[in-house]
């Protein structure tokens, strides 16, 4: 099986995506499997950015610290990654003399570690000195002169050289393919598809050709067959898709990241085509999309618009959820089916606004003050978000409740390749729930034995809604026998939705074993990958990926984790908040804890590590610091 | 909709009006029904969204659909339902705290959308659900009985704010004036546009200062004066004028309609633009599936996303 992992950095705004993207399209095309994760600060220009890719033959769910190929452009990122690369380094000749000292971009205190560190194995703070190192580490050195490369482009094109700087990218794309072994014209290929201006594709193809010159290929990848066709995805997309093919028709928002790229690609995506499963006539419907003025609108507003029947949700991260948990208090008290994409990434506070983290899931089940239901998903890849995006809107019709669908930031940002047939959603059946259109006198609340009520959609009947205690006329009660049986109507349906949806939806268990790995949210693709290393050194492990944390899937988990030697629980936060819902549901605690905090996904290199600190030398906690 | 006059009685919900005897709630309530009485507004198609506060609890007593939502919210949730359902006549009732308080964010950004709705502001100076402390509109220095010292703060002018924030409908009514009040609320719901109608009205109970009695010696209506703008030429001066103009108080008080501008298109109309589709088939109206059957194609968006 083929892994190879691949890193790209550079400064934000200077095209790192670019060639990430070109490298990716490339191998795409080539037959290749990949998974990337963006790491960037919250900048737009300057500060220090990088792609992680795995590549492999396989569809891959992860990223690894050991890194086989570096792509650099400029010292910091040398500086930043020299410790994860094992094979190859890709640098720009002309910054080879350059002092860490001199580096202003980037962070006092990651300059200070990289300082001790190299004071601690006596190297000089100083590309030249970290080359020397890698040399010793046996890390082939493969020195780039874009700057000449990028003039000769020029002169032959006769462009001015500032026209076609961005050409730079291409040659970092060309030389890491040539690097693996694949054939130019899978980079030609890419380029033609993603360039639109004649003159850039004309420069980008004349710089690849030169960069194809100057290394020998080593890795012997060859293009493999491939049946059918396959998608670039990252977690925002995939949401959004989700949500467009679920029949969102109502989206509000406020810009926050990671979240907005969702809103706004489904706003460049808001003529959509319906077509007639029997007939196959086909028309152009709208989504309403509205940016709102905050967060505090972006929630009402969907709710509003869910009050009309439309499929309606809305987008956020962590600040902008705690903004509008007092509009999720009414959707809850008034039964009101409303979606939030959650995607969480690193707090309290602002915290690491461009970071991950998974520490948002007590605070999604407890949102709120007072009690009423809310289903709470997680998805642990860019199919399950697709996938997971459908399902909310059915779970919100059919039990009339808000449902709150966590994304990590990581599965926002990476991208992974994938075949378009896991795209498939046909088995999904839309699910309203309980729809009328009464004739007469209409109660909204009115009480049923399975305590959901008909919904009639505002325009069609007259109906009453407060976020006061009401009777079932949605009229202002205080009436204690009322209030009793109102309160008592809204919780039950949580129990009529854990009695109806199959708890095995509610987890995905993979492998088998008598060390039972439970996580949830990105963590899954990590905890996967590793288990396959694992499996190969003789460790079996049964990975239980929770999906579902409100209703919980107590008694299959409770059964699945019965007579197992050890329960390892792996999360990207400080608490373990999956464990302790799961505690609280099961009386189950895991007997060892994988944790990690520092805004980075956890990788599968050091979750592998992890797990087995946890067996050998059965450690309690195993604190993760990976990544940049 | 239909625009027979329809009896008042049918706009009556059998809920108990619990408001304080004598609050200009009540006026505000009988304008309101015999509007939508007179406009003969279909009930099940028109809303009435409210806040927190008296003010809010104005959607249970109106037998249309009644959406009694959090406190400074009403306009965002009324944006969602105009928006998904723009044919749905939307009214939102608010109070001044309400809407110029907690809610003032909401009532700017509206503004700057234009949506065909209506909003009206319960507008006593006083957060009367709380006991009468100091509202948005209570001018600095005065001291109403249920304040422990004058007001610290300066007082937002409604209408002036509303003119800055792009409402092109932007009046002013009493609550005792049942009439006025209703003739304004329905001149505000023709409007095509977002228009603002702030009802004057005292709080018997915890504004001793401005009392029925200090209103009537007060207010005057607008006469000679023409609100609308009809070119493009004429909006500056006659957004200046009512600028000016909505400024005059003390010992005259003017009502009515101070600006009405209808040659700003709504923001139903701008989503048309993009949404060809959208007035004839809005949000709330489509179907999403077909026997359970998802409908809503995302295969050209998939094909965008190949790789190969």
């Amino acid at each position: 099986m083929v892994k190879i992992t691949w890193m790209i950095g550079g400064p934000q705004g200077s095209g790192v995506d670019t060639s990430a993207t070109v490298f990716g399209n490339a191998l795409a095309r080539a037959g290749y499997y990949i998974y990337g994760n963006r790491e960037y600060h919250s900048n737009i220009e300057g500060r220090h950015s990088y792609f992680n890719l795995t590549i492999s033959d396989k569809p891959m769910h992860s990223i690894s610290d050991d890194v086989n190929i570096l792509v650099t452009f400029e010292a910091e990122s040398i500086f930043q990654h020299f410790r994860e690369v094992r094979d190859y380094l890709v640098y720009n000749k002309a910054v080879e003399s350059t002092k860490l000292a001199a580096i202003n971009s980037i962070e006092r205190e990651t300059a200070e570690d990289i300082e001790k560190f190299l004071e601690s194995i006596k190297v000089p703070p100083t590309v030249e000195g970290v080359l020397d190192y890698l040399r010793g580490k046996g890390v082939k050195l493969v020195p780039v002169e874009y700057d000449k490369i990028l003039a000769s482009v020029a002169d032959e094109m006769k462009l001015s050289v500032a026209t076609i700087s961005r050409s730079r990218n291409i040659i970092a794309a060309a030389v890491s393919l040539k690097l693996l072994g694949l054939d130019k014209e899978y980079l030609a290929e890419a380029i033609r598809g993603l360039f639109k201006n004649e003159l850039f594709v004309k420069a980008n193809l004349l710089a690849a050709d030169k960069a194809y010159g100057l290394v020998n290929a080593v890795y012997g990848l060859k293009g493999i067959p491939i049946n059918g066709h396959r998608v670039q995805l990252d977690g925002n997309t995939a949401v959004a898709l989700g949500k467009i093919a679920g029949g969102l028709r109502f989206q509000s928002y406020y810009p926050i990241t990671p979240a907005s790229d969702e809103s706004v690609f489904i706003e460049a995506n808001q003529v959509v085509e319906v077509i007639d499963p029997d007939t196959k006539e086909s028309r152009k419907v709208g989504i309403v999309v509205v940016q709102t003025e905050d967060e505090l609108a972006a929630i009402n507003a969907s709710i509003g618009a869910a009050l009309t029947g439309a499929r309606a949700a809305t987008s956020t991260s962590g600040p902008g959820f705690s903004l509008m948990v007092e509009g999720l208090g009414w959707a809850g008290m008034n039964e009101v089916p409303v979606v939030v994409t959650y995607y969480m990434r690193g707090a309290p506070s602002t915290g690491l606004p461009t970071r991950s983290g998974q520490a948002d899931l007590l605070f999604s089940i407890h949102a709120g003050h007072g009690e009423f239901p809310k289903i709470v998903l997680a998805s642990g890849d860019h199919v399950e978000a697709f996938k997971d995006a459908i399902w909310a809107f059915n779970l919100a019709e059919r039990y009339q409740t808000p449902v709150i669908h966590l994304v990590d930031k990581s599965l926002a940002n990476a991208y992974s390749i994938i075949d378009e047939t896991e795209l498939d959603y046909s088995s999904i059946k839309a699910d309203r729930g309980k729809v009328i259109v009464p004739s007469g006198e209409y109660k909204r609340f009115q009480f049923v034995d399975d305590h959901i009520s008909p919904r009639a959609f505002i325009g069609n009947a007259v109906m009453h809604y407060t976020g006061d205690e009401h009777n079932e006329e949605g009229h202002i009660s205080e009436n204690v026998n009322n209030r009793t049986k109102m309160y008592e109507k809204r919780m039950k349906k949580l129990e009529v939705a854990d009695k109806e949806i199959p708890e095995e939806l509610r987890l995905n268990v993979f492998g088998e074993g008598d060390i039972a790995v439970v996580t949830w949210g990105s963590p899954k693709g990590a905890v996967l990958d590793a288990m396959e290393e694992l499996k190969q050194e003789g460790v079996s492990i049964q990975l239980i990926q929770l999906r579902m944390f409100s209703p919980f899937p107590r008694n299959l988990v409770t059964k699945l984790l019965k007579g197992k030697s050890k329960i390892i629980d792996v999360e990207n936060n400080y608490t373990a908040q999956a464990a302790s819902v799961m505690a609280l549901s099961t009386g189950i605690e895991p007997t060892n804890y994988v944790l990690k905090w520092n805004g980075r996904p956890i990788t599968r290199t050091e979750v592998k590590t992890a797990i087995k600190q946890v067996i050998e030398k059965n450690e309690k906690r195993v604190v993760l610091n990976g990544g940049q | 909709m239909a625009a027979s006059k329809i009896d008042i009685k049918l706009y009556k919900t059998q809920e108990w009006v619990d408001w304080c005897p004598g609050c200009g709630n009540y006026g505000i309530l009988n304008a309101e029904q015999m509007a939508l009485a007179e406009l003969g507004l279909d009930p099940k198609r028109t809303v009435i969204v409210s806040g927190i506060g008296c003010s809010g609890k104005i959607a249970h007593f109106i037998n249309v659909n009644g959406v009694h939502t959090l406190h400074g919210r009403s306009v965002a949730f009324a944006t969602g339902i105009k928006l998904a359902n723009p044919e749905l006549e939307v009214i939102v009732n608010a109070g001044d705290g309400d809407q110029l308080g907690i809610g003032v964010g909401h009532f700017v950004s509206v503004g700057r959308r234009n949506i065909d709705m209506t909003v009206i502001v319960h507008d006593n100076g006083v957060y009367g659900l709380t006991k009468g402390q100091a509202a948005p509109t209570l001018p600095r220095g005065v001291k109403t009985k249920s304040l422990p010292e004058p007001n610290i703060n300066d007082a937002i002018n409604p209408l002036a704010l509303a003119l800055a924030s792009g409402y092109t409908f932007v009046a002013r009514t009493y609550a005792y004036d049942v009439k006025h009040a209703k003739e304004t609320i329905k001149a505000a719901i023709t409007h095509k546009g977002l228009a603002l109608v702030d009802v004057l009205q005292p709080c018997p109970t915890y504004n001793n200062i401005n009392t029925k009695e200090w209103y009537d010696k007060r207010i005057y209506k607008l006469e000679n004066w023409d609100p609308i703008v009809r070119s493009e030429a004429e909006m500056d001066e006659k957004l200046s004028k009512a600028l000016l103009k909505v400024r005059e108080w003390g010992d005259k008080i003017p009502i009515g309609i101070f600006y009405q501008n209808e040659m700003v298109p709504t923001y139903e109309a701008r989503v048309e633009e993009r949404v060809p589709t959208y007035l004839k088939n809005p949000p709330a109206k489509q179907e999403i599936d077909k026997n359970g059957a998802f409908i809503t194609s995302i295969e050209n968006i998939i094909k965008g996303k190949r790789v190969i």
